[in-house]
């Protein structure tokens, strides 16, 4: 515990004086963003029988370069798993990490890296079996709950549980395959995950109508696009990149109708598309970088559907993605 | 009166040859090994059935995506649409024969060493041997002969298993043979530096070694300074594959007879001409079996890369599995293909060493 609390800060202070160099002219120089994405996560970062990267966080890296240098194809997808990812970053190895990666304090301020917003907010949900006939978690009193063991969501499950004083039987398995199997085969009334994995679960099922989502969201898993502390150019662009497709959801540009918005557009469509006002100069980049993010990959509400919404086999609802004037959690701060 | 009574006909001899006469000796040929056997072909009985039905009857084989389907079979679809990234990852499909042309290269050269005549073996595949895995890694990068460079980004599949396998096995082969002449050597500090590197890279599992290479080595490495990852993990299965191969090489040399080192120090040969030419070919032909079943060991090892994300074939399947389009659960059919993949390759790696060994043995006479 002790040696490694050192080793984290050794490194941590090794990092922040190195981490000064400026990612924007590395990346204007090599002519691509470097990006660190999953192995694979349905929706989220995924990989098409052509070798084509698509997703929710793929659209992020693509929205980055779209900004930076004017085209959303130059990005080198750098696959990481959950332990190579932060190192990646802290290396140099790539400039931005999009892989479903959760804000935590932790994170945000002892590794020496900054999480540029939000994408997407996640939470540990349940998914029930419909025959069971329940509609909300707090019906769920003495039920045989299917888990992945180690995960985080075991601890938030007793958390939950506890508090509204129900019962439980926790049958623990080690691969989410195998989760899913015994959910299947009937060996619990409900499975409990990340509801963005609950969806990939439920599809991957024999009969995917027969299970049902629950509304209830027991913990918090904001994740978002993260990079290097102490490069505060690359952490605007990366922030407001994303920013402009919330933005642009908001303001109803979509990458169909950019063109018109542009030109005759409110003013504030106006200022997010660069036709009045210096937002992309304050930046550090074209006066069309936010036009180009919403032709190139669309809006934010545009990406959700195609990745992870009815577009999309997941079929994710929007819920606490929405917009916030909808109900939802994603607001961004005006361009002004 | 003697009269002639014929003897009553005997039975016949139990059957010894044929069919029936070698199951009576190999499988019925006392009642525990009947019953063992009653056992497991009532096994058989009870799952092969169901098994060619799912794998075979009931499967579907073409289509486009997973909806066509049928639920109880197998879907070969998914291995179908899935096969060029299983093969050759992310590789340009126009640049496939850069590819293609290393995988025969190697498969020239290997065979080259077996057919060609005694005396040229030498002079051409050991050099072969040597360049082949630079210049085809060369070729798949490109830049070196002026083609489209390809990222190791876009490398993958089968054919990175292969490849990755042969430029290690090559490579650790001459490193491997130095580290064990340093750890029999009498100078003492080359001997405790080989003796360290062979147990450290013995000693610690290769999944460490693979973590080591992918997490721990970037942090010590100046900003800016990027060794590539494939780079890294090549290293480490190296150097991995070495300690194994000294330690087979070891075994090797103190398999030959004193009486050889003996003859070679009394003909007053130097300790070069000595180990090149008195000791390593008995060390070879000795130690051929533990060398070929190392290799095999080290080409399957290659599949451990999926856990630090580098998308040889295992991981392709992962990753074609969270597909959003392929979320139907076809995992049983791509583990199964990766299985037979795999099978058929070290299966014949196998066939190939026996005959190789027959060939030593002939020799030895």
């Amino acid at each position: 515990m002790k040696f490694s609390t050192i080793l984290t800060g050794g490194l941590t202070l090794c990092l922040a004086i190195g981490a000064q160099a400026a990612t924007l002219d590395d990346v204007k120089n090599r002519g691509m963003v470097s990006c660190g994405v999953s192995t694979g996560l349905a929706g989220f970062s995924q990989k098409d029988e052509n070798g084509m990267w698509s997703g929710l966080d793929v659209d992020v890296c693509r929205a980055v370069a779209a900004a930076v240098l004017g085209d959303d194809t130059k990005v080198q997808y750098k696959p990481l798993t959950a332990k190579e990812r932060f190192t990646a970053l802290q290396s140099g190895e790539i400039d931005l990490l999009s892989r479903n990666t959760t804000w935590t304090h932790t994170r945000d301020t002892s590794l020496g890296l900054n999480f540029a917003g939000v994408n997407y907010y996640d939470g540990q949900g349940f998914m029930v079996s419909k025959k069971i006939g329940v509609t909300t978690a707090l019906e769920l009193d003495g039920a045989a709950v299917c888990i992945q063991a180690g995960t985080t969501s075991e601890l938030n499950l007793a958390d939950y549980f506890r508090e509204n004083k129900l019962s439980y039987t926790a049958i623990t398995f080690d691969t989410a395959d195998q989760t899913r199997a015994g959910f299947e085969s009937g060996r619990c009334d409900v499975l409990t995950s990340d509801q963005s994995q609950l969806y990939a679960i439920r599809i991957g099922l024999k009969n995917p109508a027969d299970a049902l989502v629950l509304p209830e969201v027991i913990s918090k898993e904001p994740l978002g696009p993260v990079v290097r502390q102490g490069d505060d150019e690359w952490f605007n662009i990366t922030r407001w990149s994303l920013m402009a497709m919330v933005e642009a959801e908001f303001l109803a540009v979509d990458s169909s109708n950019v063109d018109n918005a542009m030109k005759n557009g409110s003013p504030s469509q106006k200022r997010l598309l660069g036709s009045e006002g210096d937002a992309g100069d304050k930046l550090g980049l074209d006066a069309n970088w936010a036009y180009n993010i919403v032709k190139l990959v669309g809006n934010y509400g545009e990406s959700f559907e195609r990745n992870v919404g009815m577009d999309s086999p997941l079929k994710i609802a929007r819920g606490q993605n929405a917009q916030w004037n909808n109900g939802g959690l994603m607001y961004s701060a005006p361009i002004r | 009166m003697i009269v002639f009574k014929p003897l009553a006909a005997r039975a016949a001899p139990i059957q010894s040859t044929g069919l029936i006469g070698w199951m009576r000796l190999n499988l019925f040929s006392n009642i525990i090994n009947s019953v063992v056997t009653l056992l497991i072909a009532g096994l058989l009985l009870m799952t092969l059935p169901d098994l060619i039905d799912w794998l075979f009857i009931k499967a579907t084989y073409t289509g486009e995506s997973q909806d066509v389907c049928n639920p109880d079979g197998a879907c070969w679809v998914f291995v179908n649409a899935w096969s060029k990234q299983f093969f050759y990852g992310s590789y340009p499909l126009e640049s496939l024969w850069r590819i293609n042309l290393s995988l025969f290269v190697l498969f020239v050269v290997v065979a080259g060493s077996n057919f060609l005549p005694k005396n040229l073996r030498y002079p051409i595949t050991v050099p072969a041997l040597l360049f082949m895995p630079f210049i085809g890694l060369a070729l798949i990068d490109g830049r070196l002969f002026g083609l489209e460079y390809v990222a190791t980004d876009y490398w993958g599949g089968f054919s990175l298993n292969v490849l990755l396998a042969a430029a290690s096995i090559i490579v650790s082969f001459p490193l491997s043979f130095l580290w064990v002449l340093g750890r029999q050597s009498n100078m003492p500090f080359i001997k405790t530096v080989c003796v360290i590197l062979i147990e450290f890279f013995r000693g610690v599992p290769v999944l460490a070694l693979f973590f080591m290479g992918s997490v721990m080595l970037p942090l010590f490495f100046a900003q800016g300074i990027n060794i590539d990852k494939l780079i890294r993990v090549w290293i480490v299965l190296v150097l991995f594959m070495s300690g194994y191969m000294a330690e087979v090489f070891r075994g090797g040399f103190q398999a030959v007879p004193a009486g050889q080192y003996e003859a070679a120090d009394s003909l007053g040969l130097s300790y070069w001409h000595k180990t090149l030419l008195i000791l390593l070919p008995q060390v070879i032909k000795v130690a051929m079996p533990n060398i070929l079943a190392t290799f095999v060991m080290l080409f399957k090892n290659t599949t451990f890369l999926l856990i630090i994300g580098i998308f040889e074939m295992l991981a392709t399947v992962q990753t074609a599995l969270s597909n959003s389009n392929w979320l139907g659960g076809h995992a049983t059919e791509g583990y199964l293909f990766v299985g037979f993949i795999f099978w058929i390759c070290c299966f014949s790696m196998s066939m190939m060493s026996s005959s190789i060994e027959k060939k030593l043995n002939k020799s030895n006479v």
